[in-house]
């Protein structure tokens, strides 16, 4: 039912004072970005604490967008809506931001969840993950031990379970910069027009000369395991090929359908996951193709 | 010759003499708009909360299984958890453990055995919520489980309509059988034999959850006379009363239970008023103190009744020329753990079962049954949406095998005025019936067959366009289900205003303001002169519950009553200061003058303190009794309804045939309202039954597993329509005239739902060329609809459908 | 399980201009100390889980929904709520519009409708109908006045680009 229990809040001075609760603390202590998950899943009874520790005090360090020697680098406490502000909507490789805003959750929710929040909840349907995973996304890890990096895609273990120490916290996400003649999109579909969290989430990088595929990068909520994955044998299936109708189908008829699992649940059924997740690789791989030819958001 | 009773003779007259309307028919901003957009004043239950020091909170300990005996229960260590108060069973109730609406079947506190996953087994009375289900996790409870009943095949077979062999539900009643209905008239088995095409189909509806905006609340505070007050989300606060005085053994008049605006109701808050209110009264006259009980939106979910899920199988008979030969249903409603408003639910399906159509002979049962899941009761339409999705599939399914249009095979059947219902009631002129004029309006306003042809035609990529058609028809007011009468009070202050007073309810319809300019109209005063009070059983008698579409039929024709007797008074009075006859007084307040001598004006003042001064009372108490309702439980004959609400609705889709996505680009309503009393209010009906009816069409499904457990008990899995989804809505009116309605009007408050999910459905198998039997309409039943029928796209863009 | 595991915090902020100071337990949320505390009832919960919209207020200048905010973080913070739109006998253009379009039914989403219009045109003085659909999908009307809310935005917009922010009450009531 609904789960509604107390519990003690930190308010760290800043980051250092955060790693040191949260070595001290974790794991019946745990942070609190947003708050858009962490309070969902108590309320639903997934998750249970004796604390949290408030990470807002630390939005002054940790929320930024940059470009710095080559690298993207996203604060893991930037909100959704702050991407949407940031020169990221503007730059035809990124237009995947775009794209990710216009999906996510609801204008006010976007005000709250953060980046790094949607990476760490480590469920399928996170959707600033999934983009993150087509352009080959890099997660730091900091604790009072140190800090390390670890490539997003193999942050996740299981169904919200991650790779990370309880006295660890996200603090950054970064990706290279792409070059010129890519792009990205994100798209979702559900069963109404807004305010959706989708049976079926794509992204698709892809970076073309010409109209042929030099390299692309593929990521949907689920591939088959119970977080966000990239769908590599489609990605080597169409590089060096053109996206013409035949190439497109034969992805998904052929290579989708031996590399992806989908399961049934209450919202859908396994086979219908998998037949949109087809539709929806084809509308996304065709909109970067037009984003690159347009050099705009198309 | 019998004689007309005074209160009907009065809105008879009232219809007749009135053809010129200041108030009725307008565009009025309502009463409580301003205070509802500066948001300052508390308005619903729940803002009232922090007005209670010292109170203690109320929360439900909720059952583990769907289905299962209770073996032992212990609360003990619950009652010790430091802040709580008392811990309530079962055995602590003064009165009668029972809160059921129609049936006495529904404990309030569950001791012997738990029937779906909302039963409560205890009542925790804390200081707080969070306290409260700390203790709750406490609680030790021993079940046997017994097998759980998802299915209502399982407790009743489709063909035979007979009960099965199963571990009943309800034991102590030895049935799951709720209720049976049935129509008989003509031969419906000669009436086949004689059709020239036969049509045949299986239809399936589904749970529909409320989701109204505002959770359910209720304040309860003991009284000194040792009498309870409870504030409550109820529509129905007379039936809360009886309920609460029920559970608490109190005399009624010791329990008084006000409804404020609700935030939402449609049905849903009718009877789990009986609920949350018992709940909250029993806290407080158990320990002394306010209770407080507000739902979570979960505990909303499970909590108080959902629209009764269909399986029915309809044969429907026809002539070459389309006229109706015959029509056999077998209806199946799932009517969950408890039956709440089921055996009514039932009833009206039944009698609407057949459509506004000419049906000479007519076969249909209709069963409520019993099973482990959330239990179903009143939702806006009430057993009409179900039974319209049916027939009105089955009627373009009979087109299409005469090859004839839909539209034009609605012509060739529908009621009109001077025909004979299938339960033999006559359509006199004096009940209104529009439903001809309402169909061809929309005709008209959407250009159907020039629309029917080019959306038939329409195919451009994965796009598809349908069109398509639903005629409705709806009772008006309670019909048999029980004693249909309702009153309101209207009391003259000394400054001029006037305090309006009635039982009946307002979550968001309006209903309200439509009797204050009723009211306005009668008394020549403007609806600002008019103070609305909260529903209260302490101060007005019982007024009918807020349901069944009535408060305009039925409150109106009560202020009917009120406004004319006291006019009738402030007419006399007028008339010795103005010195003309009272039929010749004019009141437009503030003046008040003599036709024929216009320049000579006193106040509404004046005539207020003359009034005094002579003794002639300036309150009136209208009241308001319905015309007989009859029905035969054998043949289902009879005049079940006292008028009925038509109306003919056109859905334009555009569909996506590679993800199956349904668009609703437009929806056309006509509804013959008899008279438009509130003309804020039928548009805000018009549009809102429309989104409501689409997120029924579309969306909208409440899911439990084997278990009886609801699976997307919240907003985001259970979905209703965005602002993102709601189409274009266009409307018209037909006012037919109800001669004994006020003014002529008739009910909308459901009519405006009832057409809709039929309308999208028709349209989508207009545009898919596919049969659709089922609702909601998910992209993933659109793919598996192609799919079977081998349509779906087997390359990026080529479709062969 | 005791009360004085959980020790209160005593929280500063500021709503509709108006100071406060409140102690407040750790775990309670802003919606529980603006309603149940502070009596500021516009702000509604509908669903506690941040999904309907019912409960959003501008919290320094944005749109948040109270429920899922822990109390202890607004400190320090600047809050408005529907009742903060406009001065005292005065209602806000937007909330004029609202009235405009008689978009009021049941009016329990309205504050929250109210604030997400005012934030939206606060952002985009000139919004097309795909941006306010984008912004109004987060609120739930179950009552269906979601077309009125879409002229009534339209409604402010010019209201308030002619200059036209604030509205007598009394003259709305008249």
């Amino acid at each position: 039912m609904v789960l509604i229990f107390r519990f003690n809040v930190y308010r760290p001075r800043s980051l250092d004072d955060a790693l040191e609760i949260l070595d001290r603390e974790a794991p019946e202590v745990i942070p609190i970005a947003g708050g858009t998950d962490v309070l969902v899943l108590a309320r639903e009874g997934v998750i249970k604490f004796k604390g949290l520790i408030d990470l807002w005090p630390l939005r002054r360090e940790l929320s930024f967008v940059r470009r710095e020697d080559g690298f993207i680098r996203i604060g893991a406490l930037t909100t959704i809506n702050e991407l949407g502000r940031s020169f990221l909507v503007n730059d035809v490789r990124y237009l995947g931001f775009h794209d990710l805003i216009h999906y996510f959750a609801t204008p006010y929710i976007r005000n709250l969840a953060t980046v790094g929040g949607n990476i760490a909840t480590a469920h399928p349907l996170s959707d600033a993950a999934i983009l993150l995973l087509t352009l080959n996304a890099e997660v730091k890890l900091v604790s009072v031990k140190g800090e390390r990096w670890v490539s997003l895609e193999n942050l996740y273990a299981g169904k919200r379970v991650l790779r990370k120490e309880p006295n660890e916290l996200i603090t950054e996400v970064r990706f290279r910069e792409k070059p010129v003649n890519s792009s990205t999109s994100l798209l979702k579909f559900d069963r109404r027009k807004a305010h959706i969290m989708g049976y079926v989430v794509v992204a698709t990088y892809a970076y073309m000369d010409h109209e042929v595929i030099k390299d692309v990068a593929i990521a949907f909520d689920s591939v088959g395991k119970p977080y966000p994955g990239r769908a590599k044998l489609v990605e080597e299936f169409l590089k060096g090929k053109s996206l013409t109708n035949d190439v497109l189908s034969r992805a998904v008829k052929e290579v989708l359908i031996k590399e992806m699992t989908r399961i049934s649940d209450y919202r859908a059924t396994s086979d219908y996951r998998l037949y949109l997740s087809g539709v929806l690789l084809k509308r996304s791989l065709l909109k970067v193709k037009e984003r690159i030819q347009r050099g705009s958001l198309g | 010759m019998s004689q007309i009773p005074e209160h009907i003779r009065i809105v008879e007259e009232m219809f007749s003499k009135y053809k010129k309307f200041v108030y009725v028919g307008k565009k009025l901003l309502r009463w409580d708009a301003v205070s509802k957009v500066t948001g300052r004043a508390p308005i619903f239950t729940a803002d009232f909360v922090s007005r209670y020091r010292d109170a203690l909170y109320v929360y439900s300990i909720r059952a583990k299984y769907a289905h299962a005996m209770i073996k032992k229960l212990d609360v003990s260590e619950v009652s010790r958890y430091p802040g709580v108060v008392k811990v309530i069973t079962a055995k602590d109730i003064p009165g009668v453990n029972d809160v059921g609406y129609v049936v006495p079947d529904q404990p309030l506190i569950v001791d012997r055995k738990v029937r779906y996953i909302g039963d409560v087994l205890a009542l925790v009375v804390a200081r707080d919520y969070y306290i409260a289900r700390e203790a709750a996790e406490r609680i030790h409870v021993e079940y046997e489980k017994l097998p759980v009943i998802t299915n209502p095949l399982d407790v009743i077979d489709l063909e035979t309509l007979s009960e099965r062999k199963h571990v009943l539900i309800h034991d102590e009643r030895g049935s799951d059988v709720v209720a049976r209905y049935r129509i008989r008239r003509g031969d419906a088995e000669r009436g086949f034999k004689e059709a020239d095409v036969v049509v045949e189909n299986e239809y399936r509806t589904q749970f529909q959850e409320h989701a109204f905006l505002e959770p359910e609340a209720a304040i309860a505070v003991p009284e000194s006379d040792g009498g309870v007050t409870v504030i409550v989300t109820t529509q129905c606060p007379f039936e809360a009363r009886r309920a609460i005085a029920r559970v608490l053994d109190l005399p009624q008049g010791l329990v008084r239970v006000i409804a404020p605006l609700m935030g939402g109701g449609f049905g849903g808050k009718e009877d789990i008023g009986n609920v949350i209110g018992a709940k909250a009264a029993l806290a407080a006259y158990l320990t002394g103190r306010p209770a407080i009980i507000i739902y979570t939106r979960e505990e909303s979910f499970i909590s108080h009744s959902k629209r009764h899920p269909m399986i029915a199988r309809y044969k429907h008979g026809a002539k070459r020329d389309g006229t109706l030969v015959a029509v056999e249903a077998k209806i199946i409603l799932d009517t969950g753990a408890y039956a709440s408003l089921g055996p009514f639910v039932a009833w009206r399906a039944t009698v609407h079962s057949v459509g506004p159509y000419r049906v000479p002979n007519a076969k249909v049962d209709t069963v409520a049954v019993y099973t482990n899941n959330v239990y179903a009761g009143a939702f806006r339409g009430f057993g009409n949406p179900q039974v319209h999705f049916a027939v009105e599939r089955q009627m373009d399914l009979l087109a299409e095998e005469l090859g004839m249009d839909p539209v034009d095979l609605r012509f060739k059947n529908i009621l009109r005025e001077g025909d004979t219902t299938v339960h033999g009631q006559l359509l006199s002129k004096d009940l209104g019936v529009g439903l001809e004029e309402a169909l061809r309006r929309a005709v008209n306003l959407s250009n159907w067959y020039e629309k029917r042809r080019e959306y038939s035609l329409h195919s451009k990529g994965s796009v598809r366009k349908g069109i398509g058609v639903a005629v409705l028809w709806h009772g008006n007011s309670i019909g048999v289900e029980a004693a249909d009468y309702s009153s309101v009070s209207l009391i003259v202050n000394s400054d001029g205003t006037i305090t309006f007073r009635t039982g009946l309810t307002d979550f968001g319809q309006g209903s309200l303001w439509g009797l204050v300019l009723i009211a306005s109209e009668i008394l020549g005063v403007p609806p600002s002169y008019f103070i609305i009070e909260k529903a209260d059983t302490s101060a007005v008698p019982d007024s009918g519950p807020t349901v069944a579409s009535r408060a305009t039929v039925m409150g109106g024709a009560a202020t009917v009553n009120a406004a004319y007797k006291l006019r009738q008074r402030l007419n006399e009075v007028a008339s010795r200061i103005l010195g003309c006859p009272p039929s010749d007084v004019e009141i437009r307040a503030p003046d008040v003058f003599c036709r024929n001598n216009p320049s000579r004006r006193i106040s509404w003042r004046d005539v207020i303190e003359k009034a005094n001064w002579l003794g002639i009372p300036l309150q009136e108490f209208g009241y308001y009794r319905a015309p007989s309702a009859s029905w035969d439980e054998d043949t289902g004959q009879g005049s079940p309804y006292i008028t009925y609400t038509f109306g003919a609705v056109i859905a334009e889709v555009t569909i996506d045939v590679e993800t199956g996505e349904v668009t609703v680009d437009r929806i056309y309503t006509v509804y013959d309202v008899g008279k438009v009393i509130n003309k804020e209010g039928v548009e805000h009906q018009a549009e809102s039954g429309a989104i409501q009816g689409l997120g029924y069409a579309l969306m909208e499904e409440l899911i439990h597993d084997a278990e009886g457990r609801v699976l997307n008990a919240n907003l985001s899995t259970y979905y209703i329509p965005t602002a993102a989804d709601a189409p274009e809505i266009i409307y018209d009116w037909v006012e037919s005239g109800y001669k004994r309605g006020p003014f002529g009007a008739k009910g909308l408050g459901e009519p405006s739902l009832v057409g809709i999910a039929a309308a999208i459905a028709n349209a989508v198998s207009h545009a898919l060329r596919a049969k659709i039997n089922e609702l909601p309409i998910t992209p993933e039943k659109v793919y598996l609809t192609l799919k079977k029928l081998g349509k779906l796209r087997n390359d990026v863009q080529g479709c062969r459908c | 399980m005791h009360d004085e595991e959980y020790p209160s915090v005593k929280i500063k902020l500021r709503v509709d201009g108006k100071h406060y100071e409140v102690y407040v337990k750790p775990y309670e949320r802003l919606v529980d100390v603006l309603r149940y505390r502070l009596g500021i009832v516009s702000v509604k919960e509908g669903c506690g889980r941040g999904e309907c919209g019912s409960c959003v207020v501008l919290m320094n200048g944005e749109l948040v929904p109270s429920c899922l905010i822990l109390a202890v973080r607004a400190n320090g913070s600047e809050i408005t709520t529907v009742a903060g739109l406009a001065p005292e006998g005065k209602i806000h253009a937007v909330q004029k519009a609202l009235l405009d379009v008689h978009a009021i039914q049941c009016g329990f989403c309205i504050p929250g409708v109210a604030l997400a219009i005012k934030w939206l045109l606060d952002k985009n003085p000139n919004p097309s109908d795909e941006e306010i659909k984008e912004v109004l999908s987060g609120h739930y009307c179950r009552c269906g006045s979601y077309l009125r809310f879409i002229k009534a935005v339209k409604i402010a917009s010019r209201y308030i680009r002619e200059g036209r922010i604030y509205f007598d009450i009394k003259e709305v009531i008249s």
